[in-house]
């Protein structure tokens, strides 16, 4: 095979014509799911799935594992332990405090001494009595972890970025595919009932035909990852340098590179905002416009911005001024009638107030805890997830395409059937990046 | 953090130069320019790795090199994979340089490199499908480095053609542990290759060969969905022995694939396995079928919806919710009428989330002849729903002898009245006298007023004047909640009514009269009065507050003029809790006259402190623009001399060197 022509592994047997929906159905379904996400979504398990009177048998207990846990990580596990289904038993860390201090968390919760610590998640990964396992590593390890973990029998909620490039986003949605395994990407906007009603109107026609879609990627710089000269490594039990880079190109130890939370993010391209956040905000577009098992087919960076546009002709702009002040992260959906905005502060503003009626309770801070509690869901029923890996795998796409596009500093035309950049060898060959041995996806 | 050594500074500095050198590389050109510059630097990258150069200065080239390296840089990328600090970069070239140059450099190297390099180069072999491996690949099955088994295993599978499953196969009985689960791996996606060939009896048989053979239970899971998907229709009874399996895995994946593998007779054959399934595995099953597409499913899950268990039943109305159409209305109004209050519950969302007109007609079809909690039901989500045509059926049961009926109808009114509406709700309240009925009659009155606005003013102005003092202030609240100069009137002569609560109530209202600021500025004269001659100390201060609140948000006035209205509201009154109101507003208006203004208050012992902290808040203003900089500074001198509270006198002090 050419590598710089890759096509996915085939996965699964093509249903017939017609039959195709079933995913897409299920996607609709989520999608109109989401209006009332937050009443609903403590209600989507079966009462009997749940336990009797309120008390979880053992048998119906999510018996959970981490991986790589540092703020943000903690936030996520915080959302888990509050969940009354869920057994927290082991954690796994390349680096000694942080996993210490998850122990003690845990520990405290449960008030035994039970939580066991690893260094390498491989052992984590072999324990046969672990469900699930929550990823909040940093992106260069995101998606090697999280197969492994699929590859390994466990459902898998992972922290976004979820992948490096293109050919990671493909690998990681064929191994949930392959393995059956549930997963969720950590964008947990797609489970806030503002961005979910300001994607309902996109939906319902309410905004008219859907013309242009804007995210804020929070910065649009990209970069190369580099090598920097060698410090003293600490020893492995107190950081483990080797497993730390992981599936990263080698390079000496330095300490400047331990902020796992940037290192790598984006891969060959170090990223920036159309990662960072693109996962985020990119995604709740793909979502407006129903493009969750696609991307867009046009990228060019202009004055400062991104524009993008997809086969329906739906545009998307990436930029970073000029929005209402209603917190971070925010999107804002143009159709020919009408336009909504919304972002983190959970307020929505539209072009006429009586789009908003129905709103519901205005949420906002972006929290995880109904996204974790849709990733428990799915674990039980094993349907699928908000963000599951296919929704990731198309929406990190679109944000890695981009980054293309912005570093190589010209528009590229993208075939998201082919996965093929249009004349293009070298933003084809940006689709991927080898791993460091032994690692591999 | 420590600043970076030298040698990091020179790293650093290596890989800005060189990314620089891209990012000019890359700007904006021709095709043919690229080209010719990308050759260019090529040949700069090979220099650098073929120079005696140091570790650091070529990984960032060999990176380049997956952009723009042509065969001609495989010779300097090839020696660099046996280097093991270079190789994983020199690797990110090779798996990208198409052609049989990096193909062959790889395979070269499965003979010169050991251990994790050599697993390194076998994973480069297998993302480039290089099918002249197969051999090489073939004998490294049986290296004893397991990890570097492993990777050939996994490679052969990348590669998937008939060469490589053949020689999995055999290999699938005779390894045991990680390198067998990597060759039960390679043979997986063998088969998905021949799947995707579509060559379906290859795949069946390599699925099967792995489902069958001593490996860890996940490949054998995966194996299991790729026999039944292979299968296609036949592969349903496969699928059904897993719905029955008593292991959880295997439920688990066929509760999985009972969502992927498509037709028909699938989907009869899932509605039978519900109907067969144990109470605690129905609701999952159900969730699976749910997740179909076809017209087998609604009929299935309206049956579960209206029998069953109770969580069977609770799991098809959260799919009706979504899923359902008018259809579904009949076992859903059953539901939402049952003892159980979480079937109840449930059903009552979904009746209120059922979209599309015919729910809507459905639903008003059947209000004139539903009775007891059924009616109520259908009250209830006509309101929720807004369908103003119900409003006729609504209206008549407002007298319901039952309260719960009656609730509902009142409630539906709020929803869905108007003006006129406001008048028989207005009757029916001034004819009730128990409390909770006159509350659900205010709360209707008021969600239908703040629709109607004004207009209801004239159906309000009698409760404003009923002998009952509390419907007087009920009809005052209501008034004061639309505004307009009527209500105003109203709530102004309520300030002389005959019982004090009545009079208390309207003077709060006067003096928080927002309603529709600044339009009614007819509210200033009543509250100016209330400020100098109100009946109570505590009228007075209400009107001062109200009316300093007045200026305050009067957008058609500048900053000037409300200091102007301040200064002559001072005039008016003595005490010192009115004159902190006062200086209070005067802290927000930063003019040379509101300075001057709090300079003779703080003079006023009682007051001078909140004088200070207001000077303090005004003086190093910036909308302050008509002060000279030395009257700023001895605006907040004169803070900092007098003040006993030391927070004002710090703040003062900060700003006094601020302005130095």
């Amino acid at each position: 095979m050419n590598p710089s022509r890759p096509t996915r592994t085939p996965a699964a047997p093509p249903p017939p014509a017609g039959e195709t929906s079933a995913l897409t159905r299920r996607g609709f379904l989520k999608t109109t799911l989401q209006a009332s996400a937050v009443l609903l979504a403590p209600q989507i398990v079966p009462g009997s799935v749940l336990g009797k009177d309120g008390g979880i048998a053992p048998s119906q207990r999510v018996v959970l594992g981490a991986i790589g846990i540092g703020n943000r990580g903690a936030y996520v596990l915080g959302c888990f332990l509050q969940e009354p289904d869920v057994q927290f038993v082991a954690i796994a860390d390349v680096k000694a405090a942080r996993r210490n201090a998850i122990k003690k968390l845990a520990d405290t919760k449960y008030g035994n001494e039970d939580c066991a610590t690893y260094r390498d998640l491989r052992e984590l990964l072999a324990r046969p009595d672990l469900d699930a396992v929550l990823i909040a590593t940093g992106p260069n390890w995101h998606a090697a972890a999280s197969i492994l973990a699929a590859q390994a029998g466990k459902d898998v909620y992972c922290e976004k970025p979820c992948t490096k490039n293109i050919a990671e986003s493909f690998a990681l949605a064929d191994a949930f595919r392959r393995t059956g395994r549930v997963f969720q990407a950590g964008t947990q906007r797609r489970s806030l009932p503002n961005f979910a009603f300001a994607v309902e109107l996109a939906h319902r026609g309410k905004l008219g035909k859907l013309e242009t879609l804007h995210a804020h990627p929070g910065g649009l710089g990209t970069s190369m990852s580099g090598w920097m000269a060698p410090e003293t490594a600490p020893p492995n039990e107190e950081v483990d340098w080797d497993l730390y880079l992981g599936p990263a190109a080698w390079r000496p130890f330095n300490r400047r590179f331990l902020d796992g939370f940037n290192f790598e993010k984006g891969g060959g391209l170090t990223g920036g905002g159309c990662l960072e956040w693109g996962s985020h905000c990119v995604d709740l577009c793909q979502w407006a416009n129903q493009a969750d098992d696609t991307a867009p087919v046009e990228y060019e960076p202009k004055d400062g911005k991104l524009f993008a546009r997809y086969a329906n002709g739906t545009r998307l702009v990436l930029r970073n001024d000029g929005w209402l002040p209603l917190g971070s992260c925010p999107v804002r959906f143009e159709g020919d009638r009408a336009w909504v905005e919304t972002a983190d502060n959970g307020d929505l503003v539209a072009s006429s107030e009586a789009l908003l009626q129905g709103k519901g309770a205005k949420i906002g801070g972006y929290p995880a805890d109904f996204h974790v509690r849709d990733f428990l869901d799915g674990v039980k029923t094993r349907g699928h997830t908000r963000a599951n890996a296919d929704i990731a795998c198309w929406a990190h796409i679109a944000c890695h395409a981009a980054n293309i596009a912005l570093y190589l500093n010209r528009k590229v035309q993208y075939d998201p059937r082919k996965n093929e950049f249009i004349g293009d060898e070298e933003a084809n060959r940006l689709r991927s990046e080898a791993l460091r041995d032994p690692w591999r996806v | 953090m420590t600043p970076p050594s030298l040698s990091t500074r020179r790293s650093i500095r290596l890989v800005l130069a060189l990314t620089s050198a891209l990012a000019l590389l890359i700007a904006p050109a021709s095709a043919a320019e690229r080209a010719a510059e990308s050759r260019a630097k090529e040949q700069e990258l090979i220099r650098i790795l073929q120079s005696a150069a140091p570790a650091a200065e070529k990984a960032i080239p060999c990176k380049q090199l997956a952009i723009y390296g042509t065969p001609t840089a495989v010779p300097a990328l090839a020696p660099l994979l046996a280097d093991p600090d270079l190789s994983s970069w020199a690797r990110i070239a090779l798996e990208a340089i198409p052609g049989p140059a990096a193909d062959a450099a790889l395979r070269d190297a499965l003979a010169r490199v050991e251990g994790r390099l050599l697993v390194g180069v076998i994973n480069s072999i297998g993302v480039r499908s290089d099918a002249q491996a197969t051999d090489g690949l073939v004998a490294k099955l049986k290296n004893p480095d397991a990890e570097v088994a492993s990777a050939a295993a996994i490679a052969l599978g990348r590669i998937g053609s008939a060469a490589a499953a053949q020689a999995l196969l055999p290999a699938l009985s005779t390894t045991r542990g990680d390198v067998g689960s990597a060759v039960a791996e390679g043979l997986i996606l063998c088969a998905e290759r021949s799947l995707a060939g579509g060559n379906n009896a290859e795949a069946v048989k390599l699925y099967d060969a792995v489902r069958k053979a001593n490996v860890i239970r996940p490949r054998i899971i995966e194996a299991t969905r790729g026999a039944i998907l292979a299968r296609q229709s036949d592969g349903l009874p496969l699928l059904l022995e897993q719905l029955h399996s008593t292991e959880t895995e295997f439920f688990r994946i066929g509760l999985r694939v009972a969502r992927e593998l498509p037709g028909r007779p699938v989907t009869d054959a899932l509605v039978a396995e519900l109907g067969r399934s144990s109470a605690e595995r129905q609701p999952l099953v159900l969730l699976a079928l749910a997740d179909r597409s076809d017209d087998a499913v609604m009929p299935a899950v309206l049956k579960a919806a209206g029998s069953g268990s109770t969580d069977l039943r609770l799991a098809a109305i959260r799919v009706l919710e979504h899923d359902g159409d008018a259809a579904s209305v009949p076992v859903l109004l059953e539901a939402a009428v049952d003892n159980d209050a979480r079937l109840a519950s449930a059903a009552k969302v979904a009746l209120l989330k059922l979209e599309g007109p015919a729910v809507d007609a459905d639903l008003l079809a059947r209000l004139p002849q539903a009775t007891g909690k059924t009616l109520q039901t259908l009250l209830e989500l006509a309101a929720q729903r807004r369908l103003p045509a119900a409003l006729p059926a609504v209206l008549r049961s407002i007298e319901s002898p039952d309260p719960a009926t009656r609730r509902a109808a009142i409630e539906g009114v709020g929803a869905l009245g108007n003006e006129a509406q406001a008048a028989d709700l207005v009757k029916l309240l001034a004819k009730t006298s128990d409390a909770p009925a006159r509350g659900d009659l205010q709360k209707a009155l008021t969600a239908l007023c703040a629709r109607a606005g004004t207009r209801c003013v004239p159906a309000l102005l009698p409760l404003a004047r009923h002998t009952d003092s509390e419907l007087r202030m009920a009809g005052l609240h209501l008034l004061a909640s639309v505004g307009g100069p009527e209500a105003l009137a109203a709530v102004t002569r309520a300030i002389n009514d005959a019982d004090e609560a009545v009079q208390d109530d309207a003077v709060g209202l006067l003096a928080t009269w927002p309603n529709n600021w600044p339009d009614d500025v007819g509210a200033a004269e009543p509250l100016l009065n209330l400020a100098k001659s109100g009946k109570k100390l505590a009228h007075q201060l209400q009107g001062v507050r109200g009316y300093l609140q007045y200026i305050q948000e009067n957008k058609r006035l500048s900053d000037a003029e409300k200091v102007g209205q301040v200064k002559e509201l001072l005039t008016l009154i003595q005490r010192p809790e009115e004159k902190r109101l006062a200086i209070a507003a005067l802290g927000t208006l930063p003019t040379a006259s509101s300075l001057d203004l709090l300079g003779t208050l703080a003079n006023d012992r009682a007051v001078a402190e909140e004088a200070y902290l207001a000077i303090v808040a005004v003086a190093p203003s910036k909308r302050l623009t008509d002060v000279s900089p030395e009257m700023r500074r001895k605006a907040l001198q004169l803070v900092l001399d007098r003040s006993q509270n030391n927070p004002t006198r710090k703040k003062a002090e900060g700003a006094l060197n601020a302005l130095k």
